[in-house]
């Protein structure tokens, strides 16, 4: 990721070629899944209200919501950045988080049931609307050719 | 000059004065300095509001000349249902149909001043030109069928729910004319507007002051020792702001660089606690400090989809710093297509690439930064805006 994928020289530029370039790269990368990234999905909150027509996009966002539907659930490791009583405090707080752990392991997990259902849901629908619009565009390009014969 | 524009009157909600006003009244009040300069007559109308979020009547009522240009302050009507307004609003924000009595009654509790246009009833006769924007508010609504004749609008028009209702296309049908900033901001009104009675329109734009910079002043004196992105100017959704932060927080993540964020201007954002030592927030700047900032920077990004001209872009090549812009924002991407000093992203992978391309090749940046300064000082210099801006007055 962090090899540059570019070699560019000072003279010359067009930067809509190189825009050009850089988006074939992006659909080879995203085909071969190197953006499925819960991060990702998360960076894209707000990107979604710009691209809402953008019918790659959501597919994209979508296999993107697959990797950050389900919330981590299991044990952690405890820091504490206070330098003083840190011993003490780490101890405190593993405490704590395995009284609670009986009470959040079950919320979370109803969470991540629900998470999954409703991601599946939406992936579904979205495949149903893209089927039925795929057909629709056939049959009104085979119906004006039709047209077109006449 | 000829008859057609001695004496010109500008209409703005707010007169740009001190850090906290936006890019439409900086504009308007550039485009009213540079007629005065010129030898024209200018009065400039506002109302005593200068916050666009209470519009509260600060300033007081009356006449002063601030930087040559004789303004007068009108207080902003006090009975303004906001409740109604803001119903309204949040059904046209949402893309729901409303009627145009809705419209009306939308307009009418936006920002308005009574006095403001009672004035210009009575002494619009003694104007050659009214020059008015921003179109979003009640206030230029209203104004624009005053003398609608003599009226040129500077609309700063953005693809949104609001450019889409029934009376702002009847407004811009029945103005003299338009003042565009930029090429893709009049396609967009030839698109949605049928402007068959404005037989006026031009794209004009603002002029940019050239200014010097010194490389690495600000890195130093800020004691910032990797490289950074830049954001300049409100901090709002709006804006994109969040949108920035969150690519910034993945960015890093993702490709363990150290990457930092310099933000100037006013408003809050949402910093997450994993980034409260990669964004530095310096508030408000003054021009000569915001520049310096900008000229040491990898790249400054401007996020917004809603942008009609752009001028912390315009300060950004100045200063010799490549931009990445939303590539939804149509004058931005214009922008950096005409001048080749910048990149444009759909996506959060379009951006991380884009944005290591940069770190990777300083060759890349120097000549997209030195492209973009020629472009501005080709095609923004105020000798140039000004050859347009008062052929436009003239048609």
């Amino acid at each position: 990721m962090n090899r540059p994928m570019f070699e560019i020289g000072a003279n010359g530029i067009d930067v809509g070629n190189v825009v050009a370039e850089i988006q074939a790269t992006v659909a080879e990368k995203m085909k071969n899944g190197m953006y499925v990234d819960a991060r990702i999905a998360r960076a894209e909150r707000t990107n979604i209200a710009n691209l809402k027509n953008d019918e790659d996009f959501l597919a994209f966002y979508l296999e993107c919501l697959r990797d950050a539907v389900a919330v981590d659930i299991n044990d952690f490791v405890i820091h504490e950045k206070r330098a003083l009583f840190s011993k003490l405090l780490v101890a405190l707080k593993k405490v704590i988080w395995k009284l609670l752990k009986f009470y959040t392991y079950r919320l979370w997990s109803q969470q991540n049931q629900t998470n999954t259902l409703l991601l599946s849901a939406v992936e579904s629908l979205e495949e149903r609307y893209r089927e039925k619009i795929r057909n629709l565009e056939e049959r009104i390009a085979r119906l004006e050719s039709k047209d077109a014969c006449k | 000059m000829t008859d057609r524009s001695r004496h010109v009157a500008f209409v703005c909600p707010r007169f740009a004065e001190g850090p906290t006003v936006g890019g439409a009244e900086t504009l308007l009040k550039n485009l009213a300095r540079r007629i005065a300069l010129s030898g024209r007559k200018v009065t400039f109308l506002t109302t005593c509001a200068r916050n666009h979020f209470t519009w509260e009547n600060e300033l007081p009522a009356g006449s002063r000349t601030i930087d040559d240009i004789d303004v007068h302050f009108f207080p902003v009507d006090p009975e303004r249902n906001v409740t109604e307004f803001l119903n309204i609003q949040s059904l046209i924000s949402a893309n729901c149909r409303v009627s145009v009595a809705d419209e009306l009654i939308w307009l009418q509790n936006s920002v308005n001043s009574g006095s403001l246009c009672d004035y210009l009833k009575e002494n619009g006769n003694t104007y050659d030109r009214i020059v008015m924007g921003p179109y979003l508010f009640g206030l230029i609504y209203f104004a624009s069928q005053i003398y609608p004749e003599k009226t040129l609008l500077v609309p700063c028009l953005h693809d949104e729910s609001f450019a889409y209702l029934k009376s702002i296309g009847n407004m811009f049908n029945n103005v003299r004319g338009c003042m565009f900033n930029s090429v893709p901001e009049k396609e967009l009104a030839s698109r949605l507007y049928v402007m068959e009675k404005s037989s006026v329109s031009s794209v004009v734009g603002m002029g940019m002051d050239d200014f010097a910079t010194t490389p690495g002043i600000f890195k130093s004196a800020h004691d910032i020792r990797s490289q950074y992105l830049i954001y300049s100017g409100r901090r709002e959704p709006l804006k994109g702001t969040p949108l920035l932060i969150d690519y910034l927080n993945a960015f890093r993540s993702r490709t363990n660089r150290d990457v930092k964020l310099v933000l100037t201007g006013t408003g809050h954002a949402e910093i997450p606690e994993e980034l409260t030592n990669s964004i530095i927030d310096l508030g408000f700047l003054s021009e000569k400090d915001k520049h310096a900032a900008m000229a040491d920077a990898v790249a400054f990004c401007h996020p917004s989809v809603n942008e009609s001209f752009g001028i912390v872009l315009m300060e950004s090549f100045l200063a010799g710093t490549p931009v990445l812009v939303h590539s939804k924002s149509a004058v931005l991407k214009y922008h950096c297509k005409q001048s080749n000093a910048g990149f444009w992203f759909n996506s959060y992978p379009e951006f991380e690439e884009e944005l290591q391309l940069l770190l990777n090749n300083q060759k890349l940046r120097n000549a997209m930064g030195n492209a973009g300064r020629q472009y501005v000082l080709k095609e923004h210099s105020w000798h140039h805006i000004d050859e347009k801006l008062f052929v436009a007055l003239e048609k």
